[in-house]
């Protein structure tokens, strides 16, 4: 569990779900024209294309009013159910929630942390739940008390059905969210003594020089799966940063403030009372300029802030005297900064990664990065309606709220197993085999390096295995990454939420799966009867 | 006269079938049926015959599993045809945390009718069908009758052109009965065609200009409600109150022109004799339509077949 923000390759994501989408509606369509050709002869496909078209006209005449007149409904159902409710609940955790967090004697920023953590769980966790319910049950309801019955019976279209019933619970999910959002804040700011400030980080690219000076990556010291890579204290080994679009700010007397959140590791005791020394140095790579700023100790588990002055001086070896070098001006071309931190102890390291240095751009208030993160919970809230008021157009209440707490489920918890899994399978590194070879291994006591005795059996084994590996390659590409929507993270760091890292994949996630969800929503309710069975 | 078929069936069967595809019960066979533009037709049959099918198969609430069904001139399954029907379900299934004004309120959003359009319309329907007194108050708390009333209400906020009422008098107090005909009336004389389902024949008798008997989802007698039911051998004199000497009188006034008196008494509702008949031929010969007049079943001879074949 690293915090490591990425940007997102949304130009990639959208092209891969063009891909998939495309592929996955042809297959589909094919298989459709072929089993209604042979069912049916030709009037099959025709009546297959017949569907096709009726969804354009319904799309293209699709009436907002109906729609808005149909999501009214379904808020009002809801709102008359008394969903609103689960405030009363939100009331009582916080009212109680405070008694356990508080108290605890951290350290401010740490019990900030916990409080944030705190509120945006508590949001979560009553959103989903009310909307997943709502969502999953409305439709089936509507069937089975037959009221639907009269709606469809009116010129409703089942498109315009869909969406009444998606945006009308997306509405009761924004309310909750807005409310228990708003409430939450104040929460957290009257709990929390120190102000709170969303830093804004500005993150750049890594790479490593070894011992030897040479580029290559860094020590493992030992946890395979370990994100920092080591680099040696008094030796040639240097954590190399590149950053761009590195401007002046409003003030152009000032410099740049960097952070770093490296982490000691120790292979002897040394100096117990100081922290291990850690060396920035700026060069340009244009002018083969080069200035060392001043060592700092690493603090480890907080932040650690290095001001960089915009004039800086530097010991010129050749001419034997102090040169003043400006920081914009001297040591960075086209808007790059390359920036070197070397180990200074000997036998000690440092571990670094891609987001333990990076440029402080000016701090914003916590608000906006609180409300980015709870517009991540919203997010997911509304994806949960998707795909709950989907799954209840052809399944009934119980099985439509399993399916869906399912693919929350798989989407959030199995995500980093499933992803681990089939990264190691089409890479050829999975030890064991895929689940029925690891079965006979363990029942025959076989170790994973030893390779099974080429066969009949051997072979059918592997094939099952192969398929298994398949429908988990489909799985994980169809259940969405839930994760994206976790922006918990960044505030409870104290950074902002960033927009291309955060906010543009839970927006694309989101949306990634609207139109499929209408897709499979609409033939659900047009392709069946609604006759309660 | 060029009369334009409203509805057209055709050879439409419908088989109910479990969540395996597997055939529950064969709810309608072979069913051809037309009804004209401005005529009052009524779907007759005991219960379980196949009349709610008949007309959810005709809104495209079920799919047929063999046969052609064109509503206003398009297939079952359009929606478009939905802006001149109205339907009044078998019983209201409506909103029911909605109160009366919001019911119809949405139901006219669902017409894109204007603001001040469906307000209009919504006041006025509720004062016809009644409810005035309770148009506030959630449907959960209303009344058989008065859901019915509602529901009404509501087939009729598009000022439909076809009206489909699935047993429209049900659980309404006589006045109400009285009033549903009254309207049915007033939507035939309005240039609506209605088509209903009843179990009430003396109301059919009085409202519907053709009715068609079904048992069993299949069509047993279908033609025009006088025609069905005139016994030209028959005249029937209706006066007020004669006593004994006035009857004696007739009589023999009767003897005089060779006629005999074969039963005094009040007029009975003749459409139940044809019902019940139907149904007890029907019983008694599986897999044959009924032709009133082929057989002495009720005991008086009756005309010739009135009910041909429409198609
Ligand atoms: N959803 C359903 N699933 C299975 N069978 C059904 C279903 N709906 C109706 N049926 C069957 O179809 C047949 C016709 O039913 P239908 O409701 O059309 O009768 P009806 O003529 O309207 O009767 P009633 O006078 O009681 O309203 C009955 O045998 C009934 O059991
Ligand atoms: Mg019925």
């Amino acid at each position: 569990m690293n915090f490591n923000p990425l940007p997102y390759p949304i130009g990639q994501a959208v092209i891969f779900w063009l891909i998939l989408f495309g592929s996955v509606t042809g297959i589909v369509l094919a298989i459709a024209l072929f089993t209604s050709l042979v069912a049916r002869g030709l009037k099959g496909p025709a009546a297959v294309l017949g569907q096709v078209r009726d969804f354009a006209v319904d799309m293209i005449r699709l009436s907002p009013r109906r729609v808005f007149a149909l999501s009214s409904l379904t808020f009002k159902e809801a709102i008359r159910r008394k969903a609103l409710l689960i405030f009363v609940v939100f009331a009582l955790l916080f009212m109680f929630g405070g008694w356990f967090l508080s108290g605890t004697g951290e350290r401010p920023d740490e019990q900030a942390r916990v409080y944030i953590s705190f509120v945006l769980r508590v949001i979560g966790w009553l959103t989903l739940p009310v909307v997943l319910l709502l969502s999953c049950w409305g439709i089936p309801e509507d069937i089975r008390a037959r009221s639907l019955h009269t709606v469809v019976t009116k010129p409703a279209r089942r498109n315009e059905i869909f969406l009444g019933r998606f945006l009308g619970f997306s509405a009761v999910g924004s309310i909750i969210v807005v409310i228990m959002g708003v409430v939450g804040y104040f929460w957290i700011v009257r709990q929390t003594p120190s102000d709170l400030v969303a830093r804004v980080p500005r993150y750049g690219d890594l790479a490593f020089l070894d011992r030897e000076g040479n580029p290559g990556r860094g020590v493992n010291v030992g946890d395979m799966w370990e994100f920092r890579s080591y680099v040696e204290g008094a030796t040639r080994a240097r954590g190399l940063w590149r950053f761009k679009d590195v401007y002046p700010g409003d003030n152009p007397d000032e410099g740049l403030v960097l952070e770093s959140r490296f982490e000691a590791f120790r292979t002897h005791k040394g100096d117990m009372e100081r922290g291990l020394l850690c060396e920035l140095s700026f060069f340009n790579p244009e002018t083969e300029l080069r200035v060392r700023h001043r060592p700092f100790q690493v603090k480890e588990f907080s932040q650690n802030e290095i001001k960089i002055d915009r004039k800086l001086s530097m010991y010129d070896e050749e001419t034997n005297t102090t040169k003043e070098v400006d920081l914009f001006d001297d040591l960075i071309t086209d808007g790059t900064l390359y920036v070197e931190a070397r180990a200074i102890d000997p036998g000690q390291y440092l571990g670094m990664a891609r987001p333990d240095l990076f440029i402080r751009m000016a701090n914003r208030p916590f608000y906006v990065g609180y409300a980015k993160a709870v517009f991540g919970i919203w997010m997911m809230a509304i994806l949960v309606v998707a795909l709950g008021v989907t799954a209840s157009c052809f399944v009934k209440g119980p099985v439509a709220t399993l399916l869906t707490l399912t693919f929350l489920i798989i989407g959030q918890g199995f995500r980093e197993f499933m992803d681990r899994m089939v990264f190691q399978n089409l890479n050829n590194v999975l030890a064991g085999g895929g689940p029925v070879e690891s079965w006979i291994r363990l029942i025959r006591h076989m170790n994973p390096q030893v390779p099974m005795e080429p066969g009949v059996s051997t072979s059918i084994i592997q094939f099952v295995d192969a398929r298994m590996f398949d429908l988990l390659w489909i799985v994980q590409h169809i259940v969405p990454d839930f994760r994206h929507f976790r922006m918990a993270p960044y505030i409870a760091n104290g950074f902002d939420v960033n927009f291309e890292s955060a906010i543009v994949p839970g927006l694309a996630v989101m949306f990634g799966y609207l139109l499929p969800c209408l897709l499979l929503g609409y033939f659900s309710l047009k392709l069946r009867e609604l006759e309660a069975k | 006269m060029q009369t334009e078929n409203v509805i057209e069936i055709r050879n439409l069967s419908k088989v109910y079938r479990d969540f395996w595809g597997r055939r529950k019960v064969q709810a309608l066979k072979s069913l051809s049926l037309d009804v004209k533009k401005g005529e009052v037709f009524g779907l007759l049959g005991p219960n379980g015959s196949g009349k709610t099918t008949t007309l959810k198969l005709l809104l495209g609430l079920l799919f047929p599993s063999d046969g052609e069904i064109r509503v206003l001139g398009k297939p079952a399954a359009d929606v478009d045809k939905n802006e001149r029907i109205g339907y009044l379900p078998e019983e209201s299934y409506l909103y029911r945390f909605l109160n009366a004004e919001e019911t119809l309120e949405f139901y006219g959003r669902l017409f894109k009718m204007p603001a001040e359009e469906r307000r209009k319309r919504a006041d006025e329907l509720i004062k016809q069908v009644g409810l005035d007194h309770a148009r506030r108050r959630q449907l959960k708390e209303y009344s058989k009758g008065m859901t019915r009333r509602i529901g009404l209400a509501q087939a009729l906020i598009n000022d439909p052109d076809l009206v489909m009422l699935d047993e429209p008098t049900s659980g309404l107090d006589p006045i109400g009965t009285r009033e549903m005909k009254d309207m049915i009336i007033r939507l035939k004389e309005q240039g609506k065609t209605v088509v209903m389902c009843s179990h009430l024949l003396a109301d059919v008798q009085d409202v519907c200009d053709r009715i068609a008997i079904l048992y069993a989802g299949e069509l047993k007698v279908m033609g025009r409600v006088d025609e069905l039911l005139s016994e030209q051998d028959e005249t029937q004199l209706l006066t007020s109150r004669l006593n004994d000497e006035a009857l004696a009188e007739v009589r023999q006034v009767l003897e005089r022109h060779n006629a005999k008196m074969l039963k005094v008494g009040h007029p009975t509702a003749s459409l139940e004799d044809l019902f019940l008949r139907t149904v007890d031929e029907s019983r008694a010969r599986p897999g044959r339509r009924f032709m009133p007049g082929e057989d002495g079943a009720a005991g008086t001879p009756a005309p010739a077949p009135a009910a041909t074949p429409e198609s």
